[in-house]
């Protein structure tokens, strides 16, 4: 714990918000029980990632308190209940962080703004990424602090608003968090840290990497409406998920970003579905590589795939003028170093809501969502490159006239859209091009 | 694979090395004749493994109120730790033929977000990340898949392997580097089985690359031998489960499938003689 604080701090020395760090020395677990310090959260999207997010933000602070949930359906609604109900029931702390009734918790598409109308302080948004852009607007409106899952948007469109979101939560000073955990996990910020410090010298190329096997899918059970069907099933429709390289390869891009301290400027690359063409994969590829130009001439190759049977590589590597680091613990070269992992560490996805709510109860929260958004963009611009068959530019991309998602949004009949065709896909398209 | 074929290789009462190691073997040269190891392939693929059989006796092994002696019958153990060759045939559904809508009525492991390999090694490597129902499950798929009883040792099972694994000569610090992937000699990651020496039972492994589940009598989480990553392995290594071997999963509920902190953790089959109960 103590080890991790002191890693968390330095890293935030050197992105230069000490408030927020001299805030996480100042209350140390257990100070924030008084009622005046109490946060009430309440939770957007209520599957697997929003009801852990619940539990880590319970777990990362005291004075925490789950007070209000909202999700499209009611099952998930239910399953989120039962499993928050269970750690309650086990643990008096989680008991006392979490305070829900019948009366908070709603369902439906409008279910974020019956949560966002409560008095709640902070939301988390953890449904599928294509909603986000707009639960992410209107939580600013309602002047509420933000956790929110990534990817931060699908297409062109919603990163343009989420933007002028970040834009406004400045100027209101409201506090967001973004789920790349990787920004909080310690032997991350620590290895970083010494890269941009010149420990490999001038970074001139980077690799990432996310290759694993398949993900999970639903099926489309009798009397289920299309609509209901694409967003139960949403990995695999680019309108919900940004395809596999936005929702899931955005991690190791955003280091890259972080490593680089820019974003890339162009993009060319190759991808294709070549494994996972049954009708339950919607849509989108199942293989992508992309080679990323920074303003520097520094190149990354962002490589990600999902496909069984194929080797697994999760992660990234940093090439140096003068070492390499996979920035996560190991430098190598003139400066080399590696990590010394604590005997016991805190979970990344517990430290990012400490850290978040810390700065929010400091007074100067921050704001991750300018970063995460060029993350997503450059995720975005890769996949566009791809489907496209084109080479693109950053403005190019971010001033796209493409929406992805259908014009109504409903338990309605849905065409799946067409698998994207390298040389015939467009980057300005609608629904169904 | 290669891991996997050395093995075969060197398999069989003629094979040169293990008849110069059964001379080590407090164990009666009849019985590690023939009658004491047996091949199972997994039915419809080319995965094959190996079991060995371990002369029963008294042992002293953990229990809820502190160490108890146990009388262990003769029983079969996996040659070497369930590879990802063999648990990939039940957590992908190799085995089922497509229209046959019977087949796959048996719940499969949840296809985890990430790589619970740590892109270590696939291939002739030990599977690893797994929970203790998972490895229940792939036991009791296998049985139905053979139609032997597989299972998971029981942990007087597992010490009773590991007190024979040492034969005559002491366990000193040169034969476990010999024979186990640990701390000194790993590098923090799962190794090919079968790579470094057998045992005196002719087991690879037993101790080190990853820590093996065992069956406990009050149905405590244990793993025994200890892994790649610790200093220290062999018969006495034994580690109970505890919330740091799957604390990031950032799922509720967290899988029942996969540890996501817990890359150090494996299993070995184990079987009854034909005839005996466990």
């Amino acid at each position: 714990m103590t080890d991790h604080r002191t890693d968390a701090v330095t890293r935030r020395t050197f992105i230069g918000t000490t408030a927020a760090a001299a805030a996480a020395f100042a209350f140390p677990g257990g100070v924030f029980a008084q009622g005046s310090d109490r946060l009430r959260v309440g939770v957007v999207g209520c599957g697997g990632r929003g009801t852990g997010a619940a539990l880590d933000c319970m777990r990362g602070s005291a004075g925490v308190e789950i007070v209000a949930l909202g999700d499209l359906v009611p099952d998930r609604l239910a399953s989120c209940r039962e499993e928050l109900g269970e750690r309650a029931a086990e643990n008096a702390d989680i008991a006392s962080k979490y305070p829900v009734t019948d009366e908070l918790c709603f369902t439906g598409f409008d279910a974020y703004e019956k949560v966002l109308a409560t008095d709640v302080e902070m939301v988390i948004l953890a449904t599928p990424p294509g909603f986000r852009p707009d639960h992410i607007t209107a939580a600013v409106a309602a002047g509420k602090h933000i956790f929110a899952e990534k990817p931060v948007a699908v297409d062109p469109a919603g990163i343009r608003k989420v933007l002028a979101a970040y834009e406004s939560a400045m100027q209101m000073g409201l506090g967001i968090g973004v789920g790349t955990q990787r920004r909080h996990q310690a032997e991350y910020l620590a290895t970083i840290e010494r890269i941009h410090g010149g420990a490999i010298g001038d970074v001139v190329s980077g690799q990432v990497f996310w290759n694993q096997g398949g993900l999970w899918h639903r099926d489309q059970d009798a009397g289920m409406s299309d609509g209901e069907w694409q967003i139960r099933n949403w990995l695999y429709f680019a309108w919900l998920s940004g395809d596999h390289i936005v929702e899931q390869h955005v991690h190791n891009i955003d280091v890259a970003n972080w490593v680089l301290g820019a974003h890339p400027v162009r993009a060319r690359g190759v991808g294709g579905r070549q494994f996972r063409t049954q009708p339950e994969y919607g849509h989108i590829f199942d293989h992508f590589a992309i080679d990323l130009e920074y303003p520097s001439g520094a190149r990354v190759l962002s490589m990600c795939r999902q496909i069984e049977g194929t080797r697994n590589h999760v992660g990234e590597n940093f090439i140096g003028s003068k070492g390499q680091s996979n920035a996560s613990g190991r430098i190598t070269g003139s400066s080399a170093w590696e990590w010394q992992r604590p005997e016991r560490r805190v979970s990344p996805y517990v430290q990012e809501h400490t850290d978040l709510v810390a700065s929010i109860r400091s007074g100067r929260p921050y704001n991750e969502l300018k970063q995460v958004a060029e993350s997503t963009l450059t995720a975005i611009m890769g996949r566009e490159a791809a489907y496209t068959g084109q080479e693109l530019e950053w403005d190019e991309v971010l001033n796209a006239d493409q929406l992805l998602a259908p014009p109504e949004v409903g338990f309605v009949p849905m065409a799946v859209p067409p698998v994207p065709m390298p040389g015939r896909t467009k980057l300005d398209r609608k629904w169904g091009e | 694979m290669c891991g996997m074929r050395h093995w075969t290789t060197i398999a069989g009462p003629a094979g040169g090395a293990l008849i110069g190691l059964a001379a080590l073997s407090p164990v009666p040269t009849a019985q590690v004749a023939s009658n004491a190891r047996f091949h199972e392939t997994i039915s419809g693929t080319l995965v094959e493994f190996e079991m060995v059989r371990v002369p029963g006796g008294r042992v002293e092994a953990p229990g809820p109120d502190g160490p108890a002696w146990a009388d262990v019958a003769d029983f079969h153990i996996g040659r070497t730790e369930v590879t990802w060759d063999m648990y990939d045939v039940f957590a992908l559904g190799l085995d089922v033929v497509a229209g046959d809508a019977g087949a796959d009525a048996i719940a499969r492991p949840s296809n985890p977000y990430g790589a619970p390999d740590y892109g270590w090694g696939h291939a002739g490597f030990p599977v690893m990340s797994v929970t203790r129902d998972a490895a229940d499950a792939f036991c009791a798929w296998l049985s139905t898949k053979t139609g032997r009883a597989y299972r998971l040792p029981t942990e007087a099972e597992w010490q009773r392997a590991a007190a024979l694994a040492a034969g005559d000569e002491a366990l000193d610090g040169a034969r476990l580097h010999a024979m186990a992937w640990f701390g000194p000699n790993a590098e923090r990651r799962t190794r090919a089985v079968a790579t470094r020496q057998p045992d005196a039972l002719g087991l690879f492994d037993l101790f080190g690359n990853t820590a093996e589940w065992v069956t406990t009598s009050d149905g405590a989480r244990v793993t025994r031998g200890g892994s790649y990553r610790d200093d220290s392995v062999g018969p006495d290594a034994r580690a109970v489960q505890d919330d740091s071997w799957n604390e990031t999963d950032p799922q509720l509920p967290k899988s029942r499938w996969w540890l996501s902190d817990g890359p150090f953790v494996g299993f070995r089959l184990a079987a009854s003689v034909e005839g005996d109960q466990p």
